[in-house]
């Protein structure tokens, strides 16, 4: 067979295939996941999320359990949207006795009816450095909210939440403000964002209403000599929306988590559907075409592994050895591999009597070659559908073996996220967007798999098609 | 000669199964004899306890004594393969031992009377789904099977298509977020409510627990054997007898349900028998999910507990489960079609 014979027979088979419109849709979604199983990772939000899934420090700043942020636009009231301030106005002022002062300003939106739940402030450098940090409000007050001397360090950033560290200035300020206001105020009481981005009032501590406006948030260090060093700080500020998809309760980003965990569902499930089918393949090949001893040997063996019970048996495996998706992997094309072999077996126990294998043997082809050349490529195509068919099932028992927290701990994947979501009770606080999304990609990928497999198959067996 | 047959198929499968709880027993080999020496341990010192007039020495050699004997008894003390056959055989008989740690509600920790309190729950959901799901899955596929890509065939095959790769636990959390906790019209988990009520009440009780993780379990489930069972009908439609029968003028309901059907009950009867029988092992997550404590449950606490005689023996019932139906099956192939010949290739 040579090139142009194999395009050809490849333009046609593409033309038989799209007439299936739901193999077409399927094939679109896959494209979709595919695209996103390779690039997601450089897309999300939060990209180191693959190394550092589990590890608290990175997700620290979020907001924990959090609903996403569009839910604001069916909200009474509207929270805070989780968000990075970077890039600040930076000003440098330079004082006869050698210190300079850095400034930083940041611009901040706010137009929430809740105050934010906190400020960040990360900032590096080298040395001990005295930090201001004021807050130029909307009604052009201004409050001075932290002033401390922060030993920096290039690579570990100094974390500074506003919100814990606030309160006794921001009593302070309404002191100065109104001190009648500030009689009853007491810095272990009161909320310090509640009244740092509300009308001063007399309800200011009780019912606050918001401040709605352009804030300014200034940074202030510094840098006593020239051996130290300020850089350029960064500003979170956490919310109570947060992300596409919210956050959940150890803060982590779910979108992210959702888009990571494509590359292991497409790995789980190409992987292992390709090696169990092809082994199947092969396998039901060799005992309809050896006969005798292989044939009852394998017969056996297909028959013993058909009664094993699946998960059950993935699940004290699981136990027994120490998870690993690889572990996982093997054991699941132990099992799949049945999937096609009596198919096979059947469709080969006739190839083998057709003209063409005979005229091979008396040719003087060798068994493997009559299997491997001649046989084989009839049954391939026959081989796709049920890969594709047979994926859907192999991400089901991914996640259920992960559901049952048996999963390799080292990956990040749909089941997983579950897995955290049903431990820390998402289905009774009703954190819904952390239990919908990954059970949908799961059917997502399913469907899109199963609209392909019966699109091939209808292509492949037309006689289901119609009557 | 019929019975011929039968017996050498049911040899067949009794033999199958014996190699099938060989393989368990190998499996859970270590864990089991360990499990089995601290339980020698446990009944030996609580024994020992009647003697109260023996000196110390004498108990110490009597101890001694009664833990060699057990050992001997089950075997422990020789080859690997001796221990894994023993233990096998113990299996076989039905002599499951006691558990590890886990207990029934009456505080026995014989195996078997855990089971036996796991079972029937298992059973009242799993086997009830099993049969509502085959009944209005088989009305599904031959209404959808009538007429093919019409609505009804097309929204069918989309639902299946979607519902296929959809983990029926995650609908099960769906199901208690939505109706338990949001419109809280459902309990959200548990056999009954704390205390049970009796009698009549008690019957409505159990009902209102049932009907949530039944629901969700035919309402996924009918699907795919609708479909299913539309492409074997299908399949059938095709078959030269089917339009020699529709030249004959004979009715296209009569064609459907005298000739397809019949023809299909081989491949219909497959779907039901299988399910029936394999339904006995529950689903350890939607009952762990729905509180629901059946086999299923029972078994995910095994192996978090790592009781192995639990392990042990909730497998091997299955599997002979799971061998019964298959033995069956081949039996009655040979009424349902009397061209399927029994095992034999005369």
């Amino acid at each position: 067979m040579n090139l142009k014979d194999t395009t050809e027979s490849l333009r046609d088979s593409w033309r038989e295939f799209a007439k299936v419109k739901s193999g077409l849709f399927g094939l679109a979604i896959l494209g979709a996941f595919l695209l996103l199983g390779i690039f997601g990772v450089y897309l999300v939000p939060f990209p180191g999320a693959t190394e550092h899934w589990r590890d608290i420090n990175f997700w620290q700043d979020n907001p924990q359990a959090a609903p996403p942020a569009w839910t604001n636009l069916f909200a009474a009231r509207k929270g805070v949207s989780s968000t990075v301030l970077a890039n600040p106005k930076a000003g440098t002022e330079n004082q006869d006795n050698g210190v300079a002062v850095r400034t930083f300003s940041f611009d901040y939106d706010f137009g929430a009816d809740e105050p934010p739940r906190d400020i960040i402030v990360r900032l590096t450098g080298d040395g001990p450095v005295p930090v201001i940090i004021t807050v130029d409000r909307p009604d052009s007050l201004s409050a001075e909210i932290y002033r401390a001397q922060l030993d920096l360090s290039p690579l570990s950033p100094a974390r500074v939440s506003l919100v814990r560290n606030s309160a006794q200035a921001i009593v302070e300020f309404v002191r100065s403000q109104d001190p009648e206001l500030a009689t009853n105020m007491s810095a272990d009481l009161i909320k310090p964002f509640g009244i740092l981005f509300s009308k001063l009032g007399k309800e200011v501590a009780t019912a606050p209403t918001a401040l709605k406006g352009k804030y300014r948030i200034v940074v202030t260090a510094l840098q006593l000599s020239s051996d130290f060093k300020v850089n350029t700080p960064s500003l979170i500020v956490s919310g109570h929306v947060s992300g596409i998809l919210g956050t959940d309760s150890s803060k982590r980003d779910i979108f992210t988590g959702i888009v990571i965990g494509i590359r292991w569902a497409l790995i789980i499930g190409i992987l292992t559907s390709v090696v169990s089918v092809i082994a199947g393949v092969l396998l039901g090949i060799i005992a309809a075409y050896f006969g005798g001893a292989v044939d009852w040997m394998l017969t056996r063996l297909y028959e013993l592994i058909y009664l094993l019970p699946v998960l059950p048996f993935l699940i004290v495996v699981s136990a027994i050895f120490k998870p690993s998706i690889w572990t996982f992997i093997t054991l699941v094309c132990l099992f799949f591999w049945t999937g096609s072999y009596k198919t096979v077996y059947s469709m080969a126990l006739q190839i083998k009597e057709e003209t063409f294998v005979e005229a091979s043997k008396a040719l003087g082809s060798g068994s493997w070659r009559i299997v491997f050349r001649h046989i084989s490529p009839i049954l391939l195509p026959y081989s796709f559908a049920s890969m594709a068919l047979s994926i859907p099932a192999i991400i089901v028992y991914e996640a259920s073996v992960s559901l049952l927290g048996l999963g390799d701990a080292s990956i990040v994947s749909w089941g997983q996220i579950l897995e955290s979501a049903l431990s820390q009770g998402a289905v009774i606080n009703n954190l819904w967007w952390w239990v919908i999304p990954p059970g949908l990609m799961i059917a997502l990928m399913g469907m899109s798999f199963a609209f392909l497999g019966t699109a091939l198959d209808k292509i492949l067996h037309p006689k289901l098609k119609t009557r | 000669m019929y019975w011929k047959k039968v017996l050498r198929r049911v040899v067949y499968g009794i033999m199958m199964y014996i190699v099938m709880v060989l393989i368990y027993s190998t499996l859970f080999n270590s864990v089991a004899d360990r499990t089995m020496r601290s339980q020698i341990d446990e009944q030996v010192a609580q024994e020992v306890t009647r003697y109260r007039n023996l000196s110390e020495a004498q108990l110490t050699t009597l101890i001694a004594e009664r833990k060699a004997g057990k050992i001997r008894q089950y075997h422990l003390d020789e080859s690997l393969v001796s221990r894994i056959f023993w233990r096998s055989v113990r299996t076989l008989g039905f002599d499951f031992g006691n558990s590890t740690t886990i207990k029934a509600s009456t505080g026995s920790r014989s195996v078997i009377a855990i089971i036996g309190e796991a079972l029937p729950r298992t059973i009242v959901l799993f086997t009830t789904e099993v049969v509502l799901v085959t009944g209005l899955g088989i009305a599904m596929g031959l209404y959808a099977a009538r007429r093919p890509n019409g609505l009804f065939d097309r929204s069918n095959s989309m639902v299946t298509m979607i519902t296929n790769g959809l983990p029926s636990w995650w609908l099960a959390m769906l199901a208690i977020m939505v109706f338990a906790y949001a419109i809280p019209i459902f309990p959200s988990g548990g056999l009954h409510v704390n205390p049970a009520p009796t009698g009549l009440a008690g019957l409505v009780d159990y009902l209102w627990h049932l009907a949530l993780p039944l629901l969700t379990l035919v309402l996924l489930g009918i699907w795919g054997t609708a479909y299913l069972v539309r492409n074997i009908v299908l399949s059938n439609l095709q078959e030269d007898f089917v339009m020699a029968a529709r030249a004959r003028g004979i009715s296209e309901r009569k064609v459907l349900f005298g000739h397809t059907l019949r023809t299909s009950m081989p491949a219909i009867m497959t779907l039901a028998v299988l399910g029936l029988f394999s339904s006995i092992a529950g689903n350890i997550i939607v009952e762990g999910i729905f509180g629901w404590p059946g086999i299923g449950n029972l078994y995910f606490v095994a192996v978090q507990q790592n009781d192995v005689p639990i392990l042990m023996a909730t497998l091997s019932i299955e599997t002979l489960f799971t061998m019964v139906g298959f033995v069956i099956l081949d039996l009655i192939y040979g009424f349902l079609d009397p061209r399927i010949k029994l095992g034999g290739r005369s």
